[in-house]
């Protein structure tokens, strides 16, 4: 019988294309809107991916990776002696504004790291070489920033075009020459800000000699010592807070700020209200929708149920019909829609904005509510089948 | 050839709604068919032919009386043995056939055997048989909606017949038929009902077919007045 249920559910070929768009629609807009949501929220702790390191230490009021709280470069010291600390660097970060050769400012995020070690550098630099940063007024720019700061020239054709910046090309930073020596590739920031960055002492003069700059230290435990036991010892010996820089943000255990980061912006933004209310309109339409598509499809079929039912069919063979009808449909439009959702963010990582990270868990998720929204066509099919009479097969 | 009682109702007592609105459908209703018979039972609108049959059926549950069907008793079985006792005994022939119209031939008369748990390939081999029989070969993987009248009722009938039910019970089944259609249809119901150990039931208006009963049971306001065996002898007020 579930065979036929399901040439039933193909045979009204009007009705299964509703119902797949309303699934398909539903299952789209929940995996694409949380995809984009984890992606927005994945730069809010960008810092922590781009600057790398395996212990963060800030000053003990701080409470997420963009909320710097300069410190006395003297804390430095202090860190460097706790037992099991192999290496400490300072790093520094504010944001800035940016003079460009035509006149025009751009807010920029100044990263200052240590001249001797490089400890915190780019990964991977397109342009250029890290050791140029030595060099007198010198900065590493990344290429989302190359292009955003980039010289717009008008082509013969009237046409504007953004030639990006290179190295060689120059800027100012609070009236001091920046000379960019170097392209990177590093992660886009939720501030907006592309990343600049030079040696911690050049930053310094930069922000113009503010008393206190170091923002943030970057410690690496020596071997056997773990992250974890490192900030616990420097915030037993310093009162400062140490944090482990792991990026997976439900991991209650550890002490990361990538996760601190990352719940903090869910606490305090409205971000995931707004993303939130999109995946539930995303569910309520498809419930909506996928509801009363299956809905008017059982009431169709209702004298065929009848007849089945007449001729001997239990309740059993007949929910089971139902469900089968409403789970392969929602199967149908969750890889429908997970497939436009998909197709959208390869758009999206091309273009690099909005961000877009789809989790197996969205996947998942998103799977287990088109389900849901299918259990619930199936359960309202069924309460009308079990109601009809099988007696009406006889009244015409 | 002895003929059995196949079907027997004895004082069935049904009403509907309450009090002022209350409609008496059957009242004391005493009603029997044999097996290797063909019954009609006949008479006005709403002079509870249909109920007789959802009675007889298992579709309706009696509030008073006794019904026997082969030998069971259907008067205090649960939904579920009902439900069991017409998969195994019962065939159906509706007045609108009620063939679903998204499944071909074959599949819509392999239904009865595969609510009985029959596998797909047994089921589609019956089914194709017996269309064969009722001269729908060659029609199997077609849409019921691309035959014409008569053809369907003939896959109503299939559909009916596939699981071999003791007893076919057919709601006008010529009402949506011309009238050469509709005696071509009644012939090979009548047919059907010529096995030993099958009885079959037909409620009908259409005075036209009649002369196919081995039986008429003339009902009025929710009794049987009378069973003839001659058509000619029944009131003509109706007719």
């Amino acid at each position: 019988m579930l065979r036929l249920a399901l040439n039933m559910l193909f045979g009204d070929t009007a009705k299964l294309a509703m119902l797949l768009c309303g699934l398909a629609f539903s299952a789209l807009l929940m995996a694409q809107q949380t995809s984009v949501f984890f992606g927005i929220m994945s730069w809010t702790y960008t810092p922590v991916v781009n600057i790398r390191a395996h212990v963060w230490v800030s000053d003990p009021m701080v409470e997420q990776a963009n909320d710097a709280k300069p410190m006395r470069d003297t804390e430095l010291g202090r860190v460097r002696s706790v037992d099991g600390v192999a290496w400490a660097a300072p790093l520094h970060t504010s944001f800035l504004q940016a003079r460009m050769v035509d006149g025009n400012f751009k807010l920029i995020t100044m990263v200052g790291i240590d001249a001797d070690t490089f400890a915190g550098a780019p990964a991977q630099l397109s342009q250029g070489q890290i050791d140029d940063l030595r060099l007198p007024n010198t900065v590493i720019v990344d290429e989302w920033g190359a292009q955003l700061m980039g010289r717009q020239v008008k082509g013969p054709d009237g046409k504007i075009t953004t030639v990006p910046l290179k190295p060689g090309d120059v800027f100012e930073i609070n009236d001091i020459e920046a000379r960019i020596v170097g392209i990177c590739k590093v992660r886009r920031a939720f501030t907006g800000g592309p990343f600049v960055y030079t040696t911690y002492d050049r930053a310094k003069s930069y922000t113009l000699g503010a008393r206190r700059t170091l923002s943030f230290m970057l410690v690496e435990p020596v071997a056997g010592v773990t992250s974890t036991q490192l900030c616990e010892r420097i915030e037993n010996e310093t009162g400062l807070k140490a944090w482990t820089t792991d990026t997976v943000i439900w991991d209650w255990t550890d002490r990361s700020l990538a996760r601190a980061t990352f719940w903090w912006f869910w606490k305090n933004t409205g971000i995931p209200f707004s993303f939130g209310t999109a995946v539930a309109l995303g569910l309520f339409v498809g419930i909506a929708i996928s509801g009363q598509t299956f809905y008017s499809f059982v009431l169709e079929n209702l004298k065929y149920f009848a007849a089945i039912k007449a001729m001997g069919a239990s309740m059993r063979v007949l929910s089971a019909m139902l469900f089968v009808q409403a789970t392969t449909a929602g199967l149908i439009g969750f890889g429908l829609g997970a497939g436009m959702a998909q197709a959208i963010g390869r758009v999206m990582i091309e273009k690099g904005m909005p961000p877009f990270v789809m989790f197996p868990q969205i996947l998942i998720a998103t799977l287990v509510l088109t389900m849901g929204i299918s259990f619930v066509s199936a359960i309202i099919g069924i309460v009308k089948v079990s109601r009809v009479d099988a007696a009406t097969v006889f009244r015409g | 050839m002895t003929h059995t009682i196949a079907v027997a109702a004895r004082q069935v007592d049904i009403s509907f709604g309450s009090e002022e609105a209350k409609v008496i459908a059957l009242n004391h209703t005493d009603f029997s068919a044999h097996t290797g018979e063909l019954i009609m039972l006949v008479g006005p609108s709403g002079c509870g032919k249909t109920t007789l049959l959802s009675v007889i059926a298992g579709t309706l549950t009696p509030q008073s009386g006794e019904i026997e069907v082969f030998g069971q008793r259907l008067d205090g079985l649960s939904q579920e043995e009902l439900t069991t006792f017409r998969r195994k005994n019962l065939g159906f022939v509706f007045q609108s056939f009620n063939l679903i119209p998204t499944l071909s031939v074959v599949e819509n008369v392999m239904i009865p055997l595969l609510i009985q748990g029959a596998s797909h390939a047994v089921a589609k081999k019956k089914a194709t048989e017996i269309l064969e029989k009722v001269g729908l070969k060659g029609r199997e993987e077609g849409k019921p909606n691309a035959l014409s009248g008569g053809q369907q009722q003939r896959v109503a009938i299939a559909r009916a017949l596939v699981h071999e039910p003791p007893l076919l019970i057919c709601d006008e089944p010529t009402s949506a038929l011309d009238k050469d259609t509709g005696a071509q249809i009644m012939e090979m119901i009548r047919e059907l009902s010529r096995a030993p150990n099958r009885c079959v039931v037909v409620v009908t208006h259409d005075f036209r077919i009649f002369k196919y009963a081995d039986r008429i049971a003339e009902m009025e306001d929710g009794k049987i007045k009378r069973v003839v065996d001659d058509p000619r002898t029944l009131d003509p007020t109706y007719l």
